[in-house]
């Protein structure tokens, strides 16, 4: 009896310390495998944050969005959507072109020094070529 | 006639005026408030905005405190909802001035200048006065500019609460590093 008592014990002790464990380690958001919150097109997505940038920041802050848009400029690290979309890449750039892609990544608000939208840990989805 | 001269002079000053700011859209500012044998509490935002004007020094940065990215899912998260706010404050800014600046100074050895100016980061605005920072001109006509300060997260009105408060420190190192290309 005693010992089904301490065997219990050091059940629980195990299983808080794995939860435990998991929880305080647990993983980063994975932005491109997450289902998109919103998808749009760039020139709709610059147009809320023109009409009303701190209502659009709250709202799209912090979500997961496709945006389909036009490749205006492109360093190795980022892709800047509609010349006003700046979007950082979680992989090297290997697009050297200016076509029409679509992008999925984290807003993570409005530069107003430079009146960007920026999104960080993007990826492209698709390609139009 | 006139009017053309005056229209062509008035573009031509603009453009001047333009190629005095060097800009970056990926400069990376860093904070640390780690405590000796606890885990380490340090974050990474690599995509600081920041603007110099060469003309006369003034120098802007904003960090867009949701793309703070720590090792920790669980720290970044509690960094974001619990001290930074940054769904009610998703801006922090610097806005000030290097002291006796001159671009035709700068060369590929760094030099150390001086700056002032204002933070703002969770509402609250704190004045930087005589910080150090260094910057250089790179042989590709890009300038670098790197410095070092500390922070009070009291200054910006962050209370750390008592279970963590052995953990955290008070005074938070801040680095940061851009590389500015012309506009």
């Amino acid at each position: 009896m005693k010992k089904n008592t301490i065997y219990i014990i050091l059940l629980v002790l195990v299983l808080t310390a794995y939860f435990g464990y998991n929880y305080i380690y647990q993983d980063h958001r994975d932005i491109s495998t997450e289902n998109a919150d919103y998808t749009i097109n760039a020139s709709d997505f610059i147009a809320e944050f023109i009409n009303d940038s701190e209502t659009a920041q709250t709202k799209y802050l912090n979500k997961t969005i496709v945006i389909n848009g036009d490749i205006t400029a492109q360093t190795n690290n980022s892709i800047t959507l509609n010349n006003s979309i700046f979007c950082s890449l979680l992989e090297y750039n290997t697009i050297s072109k200016e076509i029409t892609v679509s992008i999925k990544g984290r807003c993570i608000g409005y530069d107003d020094l430079l009146e960007e939208i920026k999104l960080d840990q993007c990826s492209l989805t698709k390609i139009n070529q | 006639m006139k009017n053309l001269i005056l229209t062509f002079l008035l573009l031509l000053t603009l453009s001047i005026a333009a190629q005095n700011k060097y800009i970056t859209k990926t400069g990376s500012v860093t904070f640390e408030a780690s405590v000796p044998s606890f885990e380490e509490v340090k974050a990474t935002n690599k995509n600081t905005t920041a603007i110099i004007n060469t003309e006369n020094g003034e120098f802007a940065a904003l960090v867009l405190v949701k793309g703070f990215r720590f090792k920790n899912a669980l720290m970044e998260e509690h960094f974001n909802e619990n001290y930074a706010d940054s769904d009610e404050y998703p801006k922090a800014t610097f806005k000030g001035q290097i002291s006796s600046f001159s671009v035709d100074d700068l060369n590929n050895s760094s030099q150390q200048k001086q700056y002032n100016g204002t933070m703002t980061f969770h509402g609250k605005t704190k004045t930087l006065s005589n910080e150090a920072l260094s910057i250089s001109k790179n042989t590709d006509g890009s300038l670098k500019i790197t410095g070092k300060l500390k922070l009070n997260v009291a200054d910006f009105d962050i209370e750390i609460p008592k279970i963590v408060s052995n953990k955290l420190s008070r005074e938070v190192d801040v680095t940061f590093e851009f590389l500015l290309n012309k506009k």
